[in-house]
């Protein structure tokens, strides 16, 4: 990080080794400001000496400590910086601890530069000094040096003003530019009874920005304090003498914990704002619209407010009263009502509206000797930004007993509300229940033979162990995680298919007369082939060339889609071509039909001539079978 | 074809030697628990049970010997094994009952169809869902054979086909319920669910013995559950016993 401005970094950046900034916590901008003007007076000074106006000598290590500023108010902020030029601790040095100030590290750069061959460096440490009371102070710095020597600085004195709220007349004057105040919403409150205290900041019309706006005090002895907010949607603007303020309201919800006058405050806080710039002259007109205004760190306080803290009064305190303080609705339910004794019923309450919804309890319930009731669980639903109105959801699970037992009984809800001064109870009716003796359907045999236990009454014991083993089973895996009953699964999804399919075909087929036929003289050939090949083998010619001719006649009429009686040879060429038949077969048809012609006069005598007709029989019906009608 | 057959034999007879040895067992364990020795007899159904055999008989004495011994965990968890196999054993769901009721704590609570389907084993559903999925497809099947069948079978696949889609949806809970919503039972005296899985985590809860926690997550010797009123924690399996959902 260059802490130089541009133009001498340019001008210094062979001279001054700029070498690190080791920073662990956050420099606010004030630290910053504060640390750039510091480097303008070294840098100041380090062109001197790169003129030759100082001598090229090392420097002795020297241990300095200042304070950004010498009185501040209890609240804000002071800065101690802990300055070594030439060795430095390693580490931070240890502080003595001041009591009434807190003494927090905030970070350390260092610095090495080089003027004319002359090394040197400046380590600054700093630390962030919180005051918890007002008083002169004096902070004692002692450090160790790079050698393991002690060495000491000037101890540096801080005085703390107490914070302290604006006069009245400073307040109605409208010069305050930025003022707290603190009220209570009535003067008697009771004990155990939530409030939400205004906290109200009121910011002058001048005021161009605001922020870090920090409660550092809230002292509330006898309250139990909430979290604190601001209400929304609730600003606004008051006119103070001849000035405008913007109020903005926070609400600090408080508990009262214990009864007599209790105080609260001065509240302190601090905050930073944006206030008109005051030395930069010319035309104001022009001013309100350039002028970028200067921060500034206020301190805050209020006066202490005080209230009346009442006991809750005895008379007319109901007896279930547990603590509840507020106003509040509920409602009860209770389910499964139709139960068998032992089962399980819910019992739903819920306590609705504005209090300490955290400290409502049930009231107590040990006298309800039919049910076995287990501890409750609560579940608390907030709905405002204060915490103070929501609803609590009490459940409990409890068990009828016996089966005499007939309802849940009434159930009651006390609470005082503050706003009245009484208190109130609210009551849910009795829910009714059907309660059945334990296995009273399932095991009357079992009751008597084994434990005579009377029917409708609980059991007292578990039942007797049994004689018989049983069917043994070895633990195994489910059938759903078993492969083989899942892949068995797809057997009837197969079937179907399988079924499917043939559905399919078999109506294409009845639907397909010349698929029909198709098939039929394909299976007629297939048949008349192995008929070929027996007379072949048997040498019966005039069998063999009739029953040849007939499978030329079947084939080529179920080809050319004819009666087979109606094929002779001279039909077959031309039509035979127009389906796409090639020559070869052609010629091979027409031998075949003149061998069954010659056969008729002058018949083929060897078997091996009729095998070899055969042959050529078989290789003219395949090519004929994959001709496409 | 002779090693076979002497195959079979030995596998046989092995099982019947193994089954008349448990049936010992199983009797001396019953006279251990009759003359009011329970903490032997459990330990002698659980060696029993250790060799991998189990019936509902042997479960429930385990858990009646249990829970006689003080072990309302363990009790607990044989009576939900038993269950599982046997589901509609009215002693023994009289028993579980008996034993839930002695339990500290919320219970941990079954929704309604948890409990509907739970009077099935998951081989049950697995098998009715298997039969009535058959039935469909065989009557898929005979519809297209046979064309002229199908007006007559238009009721009865009908019926099959939500039949089929109805045990089909129960053994798709069934197996839902069985490998995904696991219960952890107490089995130790008191334990405290921690906040991670660590000896030095926070405590969470409080359990104790015979508690039935749903699990959530498991990681190495640690199982994360919740109990009945809603905490979640992180319990050593040492201290708790794992079972799949019923």
């Amino acid at each position: 990080m260059n802490i130089f401005p541009p133009e001498l970094s340019y001008f210094l950046k062979r001279k001054i080794v700029v070498k690190k900034l080791k920073n662990g916590h956050i420099i606010s901008w004030l630290h910053l400001k504060r640390f750039r003007l510091r480097k303008f007076t070294i840098v100041g000074f380090l062109l001197l000496a790169a003129l030759g106006l100082t001598a090229p000598v090392a420097r002795a290590a020297s241990f300095t400590a200042s304070l950004d500023r010498d009185t501040i108010a209890l609240g804000e902020r002071a800065t101690l910086t802990l300055r070594f030029d030439g060795d430095a601790p390693q580490n931070p040095p240890q502080l003595s601890a001041v009591p009434g100030l807190g003494l927090g590290y905030v970070g350390n750069q260092s610095m090495n530069l080089s003027i004319n061959g002359v090394d040197s460096s400046i380590v600054t440490y700093t630390y962030a000094v919180t005051p918890t009371k007002s008083g002169e102070f004096t902070i004692p710095v002692v450090a160790t040096d790079a050698n393991g020597n002690s060495i000491s600085a000037t101890p540096v004195k801080l005085t703390v003003t107490a914070a302290s709220a604006p006069t009245a007349a400073a307040v109605n004057s409208g010069n305050e530019v930025v003022f707290l105040k603190l009220s209570f919403p009535k003067p008697k409150i009771y004990v155990g009874e939530p409030i939400v205290v205004r906290l109200d900041i009121y910011l002058r019309d001048d005021v161009q920005n605001f922020g870090n706006f920090q409660l550092t005090g809230t002292p509330a002895d006898g309250f139990k304090p909430g979290k604190i907010v601001e209400l929304q949607n609730q600003r606004r603007r008051v006119q103070v003498a001849n000035r405008v303020y913007t109020v903005i309201p926070l609400a600090v919800p408080l508990t009262a914990v214990r009864n007599g006058a209790l105080t609260a405050g001065p509240f302190t806080a601090n905050m930073v704002v944006v206030l008109p710039s005051q030395n930069e002259g010319g035309d104001p007109f022009i001013q309100q619209f350039f002028n970028q205004g200067q921060q500034k760190q206020i301190s805050l306080a209020t006066d202490a407010a005080g209230v009346e803290s009442l006991p809750l009064p005895e008379a007319n305190k109901p007896a279930n009263f547990t603590g509840a303080i507020g106003n509040f609705t509920m409602t009860a339910t209770a389910g499964p009502t139709n139960v068998t004794v032992g089962d399980p019923v819910t019992v739903r309450v819920q306590i609705s509206g504005r209090g300490e919804l955290d400290a409502i309890q049930l009231p107590d319930q040990s006298s309800l000797q039919n049910f076995k009731i287990f501890p409750p669980t609560a579940k608390t639903e907030i709905t405002d930004q204060l915490g103070l109105e929501g609803q609590k959801t009490i459940e409990e699970i409890v068990t009828p007993q016996n089966a005499d037992v007939h309802e849940w009984p009434q159930f009651s809800f006390s609470f005082f509300n503050p706003d009245d001064g009484k208190y109130h109870t609210l009551t849910q009716a009795a829910v009714p229940l059907t309660v059945k003796a334990a296995g009273t359907s399932p095991m009357p045999m079992i009751a008597a033979n084994k434990t005579s236990a009377p029917e409708n009454q609980s059991p007292q014991d578990i039942l007797p162990i049994k004689e018989n083993l049983g069917s043994l089973t070895q633990n195994k895996i489910p059938l759903v995680a078993q492969p083989i009953f899942l892949a068995a699964q797809s057997l009837p999804v197969l079937a179907f298919l399988a079924a499917f399919i043939w559905r399919q075909r078999a109506d294409n087929l009845a639907n397909n007369p010349r698929l029909r036929r198709q098939r039929a003289v394909a299976q007629l050939v297939a048949g008349g082939l192995s008929d070929l090949n027996k007379f072949a083998a048997e040498n019966k010619s005039n069998e063999f060339f009739a029953m040849l001719f007939r499978l030329l006649q079947e084939q080529l009429g179920e080809r050319l889609d004819c009666p087979a009686t109606a094929i002779t040879e001279a039909d077959v060429d031309q039509r035979l071509i127009l389906l796409g038949a090639s020559p070869a077969t052609l010629e091979s048809l027409r031998e075949l039909f003149q061998l069954c012609n010659q056969a008729r006069y002058a018949p083929i005598q060897t078997r091996q001539e009729l095998v070899a007709v055969a042959a050529k029989f078989k290789k003219v019906v395949g090519e004929l079978q994959s001709l496409k009608p | 074809m002779k090693n076979l057959f002497a195959s079979l034999c030995v596998l046989l007879f092995a099982g019947n030697i193994f089954a008349a040895d448990v049936a010992t067992d199983f009797s001396g364990a019953n006279e251990l628990y009759a003359k009011g020795k329970f903490a032997e007899a459990a330990s002698t159904y659980e060696k029993i049970l250790q060799t991998g055999a189990t019936s509902p008989a042997l479960l429930f004495n385990c858990g009646n010997a249990e829970f006689k011994s003080g072990h309302l965990g363990k009790a607990i968890a044989a009576y939900r094994q038993a269950e599982l196999i046997s589901p509609r054993d009215a002693e023994l769901r009289a028993n579980l009952a008996f034993v839930r009721n002695q339990v500290q704590g919320a219970a941990l609570h079954e929704n309604r169809w948890q409990n509907w389907i739970g009077s099935l084993t998951l081989n049950e559903g697995a098998l009715l869902a298997a039969v009535f999925f058959w039935a469909l497809f065989a009557l898929l099947a005979v519809r297209q054979i046979r064309p002229a069948l199908a007006p007559k079978l238009r009721s009865a696949t009908q019926l099959a086909v939500v039949a089929a889609i109805f045990s089909g949806a129960v053994l798709a809970l069934q197996a839902a319920n069985h490998f995904n919503l696991a219960v952890a039972v107490v089995t130790s005296a008191e334990t405290t669910a921690r906040s991670g899985p660590f000896d030095e985590a926070q405590s969470a809860f409080t359990a104790h013995d015979g508690a039935e926690l749903q699990v959530l997550d498991r990681h190495d010797d640690w199982v994360q559950v919740v109990n009945g009123a809603g905490k979640i924690g992180w319990l050593s399996r040492k201290q708790v016993e794992v079972l799949p959902g019923a």
